[in-house]
């Protein structure tokens, strides 16, 4: 019942909050780029990019990685098994606050110092056709890589204990049997195995979306709070979530609306990324027919 | 006739870990035979199946030692490649196992690891495969359907058109009807009397009456020993031992 | 004549994944490893009982430390478990043995999981509008409140999950004793799943205890003891971590910060730690 409550409360609290700006702009608020207190002008549209893009970012370091970690953590034996799992479940009781604490002491100035200047000053890459647009005006360190990067390992300990408990759950037999048509162990993990639980993976990469999206801390420290839309992978920028952690207490009038309407974009996204999953586990679990 | 051994087993002992399964197996398995491999539960057969395609060695603490001789060539030793090993020995299991994919991404599963073919090619050998399993007119209409949705017996007749697809010298079968209903059962009877004429084959069977039915030769194990081999009439009518006479008449086992 | 592929190249690739597997585990553990062992670093320094037990003070005063702040979390990480596990239980029981397949049960439990996939900070946004706009301030209560809403569908689910756990044997030996329904569910199916149960609770108390982003603008941050609980502004350990790092140039204030990560890191460890080994031990 209090779930219900809470749900259905939440949104009509945020909604009622957010009316006066969705009122004042439109739903151009969607789209509109700039955010202005001392004009009382804002727009959503950085803030949603800057989510999206540190979101995507994340997915792409942590999918790769989690798998292979998921894949390594099934197949070891006990022994080295229940310690290794029990480090990698360690890596999500972190609290996400020292995440953000180690990123921008640690991760910030060896991205700074080390990994931008490499790639783009000695490999070149900045000169290549398009770096700049790729990478935009880096060099402090802060930004939407550092960003991705500490999502990325923030997610992986999530995604890769659920795609770990779908590979343990893969029948032996089935292995076995495209093992004994002469597979390799990574064809058979990405012809076989990876099929036979692919509702699983995808599952547990929307849980990791749904967290990337969502993160507020470890994000703010690093992403630099530019409120600008992204301009490449090493700039500054901001995410919802950030901008709302950074300017919420201190706002107030439009500017405090403007910010329970991102709230409201979040959750939307937040909320449709849920929807996705369940469409998606309904849709392949016709389609597949029956389960083993 | 000695050309005509395919396998032959030598001094052949299993280890579990630290329990030893298999005891000094010796074991000549005839090409273009079937030969069964019956005893009760847990005397090793499937054990010494398993040794064949070196299906075992995903296990750790599993270890084989003594000599298996696939056309003179041991197939223990290092310097057998396990992929071809693999691709020369198909092997079918106690259940279906199709994969989660259509009946004819399964069929062509093994023809893309090993080979590169043009699609039409595939299209072709996918057939071919399906006809050697007795099973093409009952699909053909619907190969893009998922292999799971066929019942159990066409599943498993679709697991030996998947093995068959990579045209493998020896079909080893490990119970292969031990889910499947009896009709379904026949049917895979008397297609595997059909595939000795192209294979040599290796059935571990619990079901006597299935080994009298369709092998050429028999071979009767009891707590990790092979007790007896011999014609598969000689062993049904006339065993030479007390054991093998007792389990054939359900004495126990 | 089929051409076949090459066993080299498939063997290389293989052995490829190999490689990429152990270079992730150890991105995963070395990444780990990095952040403990820097918290560590930096924190240890500071660490001495004044500083646990001392309230914080501004920049430059003397004797300053973060004891308002630690218990602080201390009491909203507790007021917060109060506050969710008695719903959070009752709900967890009534969709495993009562709902279990009604539509209010199904409906329940996609509000719960919405509720566990929603990010903190909304749940912050949420407990302002209504708490904080309607009483004027910002309060400990607040940020208990909005810790109580992020701990409560955990709760809920995993009890939920753990009574399914139990298996329908058992539940029905207790029912065919006479029991009625509800006494068999506390008596006995509550008493087998009574670890797992322990195990959530410990661990959802855990991860409120680190979170951020809901307290910062409902709890805020105060440089004085949780006096006025109620009507105050209440400090807490991760936000001052945040007012530290982000908003202060002082290297003091940065050591500060690290020695409070060292304190909720290690107490989050711990508290994960000590309930999985108690876990298993009772499991196997």
């Amino acid at each position: 019942m209090i779930a219900l409550l809470l749900t259905v409360g939440i949104f009509v609290q945020l909604s009622i909050h957010a009316a006066e700006a969705w009122q004042h702009f439109g739903i151009s608020f969607l789209w509109s780029s700039e955010w202005d207190p001392a004009i009382d002008s804002y727009g959503a549209l950085p803030h949603i990019q800057g989510s999206l893009m540190t979101t995507a970012l994340a997915l792409i370091v942590a999918i790769p990685l989690s798998f292979s970690v998921a894949l390594l953590l099934s197949e070891t034996p006990e022994w080295l098994n229940r310690p290794l799992s029990q480090c990698v479940d360690l890596l999500a009781a972190v609290p996400s606050v020292i995440y953000g604490m180690w990123g921008l002491f640690v991760l910030v100035p060896l991205m700074q110092d080390y990994v931008q200047p490499f790639l783009l000053e000695s490999l070149g890459l900045l000169y290549m056709p398009g770096g700049e647009w790729l990478f935009g005006e880096g060099g402090s360190g802060f930004g939407f890589m550092t960003a991705g990067v500490i999502l990325a390992l923030m997610i992986l300990p999530y995604m890769s204990a659920v795609m770990r408990d779908v590979f343990r759950m893969t029948p032996h037999m089935l292995k076995e049997s495209a093992y004994g048509l002469g597979s390799t162990r990574l064809e058979t993990t990405l012809y076989v195995v990876l099929r036979y639980g692919i509702r699983g993976i995808i599952g547990g990469i929307f849980i990791g979306m749904g967290r990337a999206l969502g993160e507020t801390m470890a994000v703010l420290f690093v992403i630099g709070n530019l409120m600008e839309s992204p301009a490449g992978l090493f700039s500054c920028g901001t995410t919802i979530a950030a901008t709302l952690a950074n300017n919420f207490a201190e706002a107030t009038g439009l500017q405090q609306s403007a910010l329970f309407a991102l709230g409201m974009v979040l959750m939307a996204m937040s909320f449709g990324i849920q929807l996705l999953t369940r469409y998606y586990l309904a849709r392949t679990c016709a389609s597949r027919g029956e389960n083993y | 006739m000695k050309t005509d051994i395919k396998i032959s087993a030598r001094n052949l002992n299993f280890y579990y870990g630290k329990h030893q399964a298999l005891f000094d197996n010796n074991l000549d398995i005839y090409a273009n035979k079937i030969t069964a491999v019956i005893g009760p539960s847990g005397c090793g057969k499937s054990t010494h199946l398993r040794i064949y395609n070196r299906i075992f060695e995903l296990y750790r603490n599993q270890k084989a030692t003594g000599e298996v001789l696939l056309d003179g060539k041991n197939i223990l030793s290092s310097d057998m490649d396990i992929l071809k090993l693999r691709h020369r020995v198909g092997m079918i299991f106690q259940k279906p196992t199709p994969f989660p994919m259509s009946i004819a991404d399964n069929v062509a599963y093994p023809l893309n690891l090993h080979y590169k073919l043009s699609r039409s090619e595939i299209a072709d050998r996918v057939e071919a495969a399906l006809r050697g399993a007795s099973l093409w007119d009952e699909v053909k209409d619907k190969l893009k359907a998922s292999g799971l949705a066929l019942s159990g017996g066409q599943q498993q007749r679709l697991c030996i058109a998947r093995a068959l697809a990579a045209e493998p010298e020896v079909l080893l079968m490990d119970e292969p009807t031990s889910a499947i209903d009896p009709v379904a059962t026949l049917r895979i009877e008397e297609l595997v009397m059909e595939l000795r004429k192209k294979y040599t084959i290796v059935i571990v069977t619990h079901n006597m009456q299935q080994a009298s039915r369709i092998s050429d030769r028999t071979a009767f194990f009891y707590k990790g020993r092979i007790v007896e081999v011999d014609e598969t009439a000689t062993i049904f009518t006339n065993p030479r031992h007390q054991q093998t006479e007792d389990y054939i008449t359900g004495r126990f086992g | 004549m089929m051409t076949p592929r090459s066993l080299f190249f498939r063997k290389c690739i293989n052995h490829l994944l190999s490689l990429f597997t152990f270079f992730s585990i150890s991105v995963a553990l070395g990444g780990m490893g990095w952040i403990l062992y820097t918290v560590f670093v930096h924190g240890l320094p500071v660490l001495s009982w004044e500083f646990l037990t001392s309230p914080s003070k501004p920049y430059g005063e003397p004797g300053a430390g973060v004891g308002n702040a630690l218990l602080g979390t201390l009491l909203m990480t507790l007021g917060a478990t109060l506050l969710a596990v008695p719903p959070g239980l009752a709900g967890g029981v009534y969709l495993a043995e009562f709902g279990k397949h009604s539509s209010l049960a199904s409906v329940l439990r996609f509000c719960a999981n919405v509720l566990m996939g929603l990010p903190s900070i909304l749940v912050g946004l949420f407990v302002y509008a209504v708490l904080v706009t309607n009483t004027g301030h910002f309060s400990g209560l607040a940020g208990t409140i909005a810790l109580a809403v992020i701990m409560f569908p955990v709760i809920l689910r995993t009890t939920e999950d753990m009574l399914l756990m139990v298996p329908d044997a058992m539940r029905e030996s207790a029912l065919a004793l006479g029991m009625s329904r509800m006494r068999a569910t506390l008596c006995i199916v509550a008493r087998s799943a009574r670890n797992g149960l322990a195990t959530g609770i410990l661990l959802s108390l855990a991860r409120v205890s680190g979170e951020t982003a809901p307290l910062l603008f409902t709890a805020l941050f105060a440089d004085t003891w949780p006096g006025g609980f109620f009507t105050e502004p209440t400090a807490s350990a991760p936000v001052l971590i945040t007012e530290y790092t982000t908003n202060s140039p002082f290297e003091s204030m940065h050591a500060m910060g690290w020695g409070t990560a060292l304190v909720i890191a290690a107490f989050v460890l711990l508290v994960n730690i000590v309930t999985r080994c108690f876990f298993y031990e009772n499991r196997h």
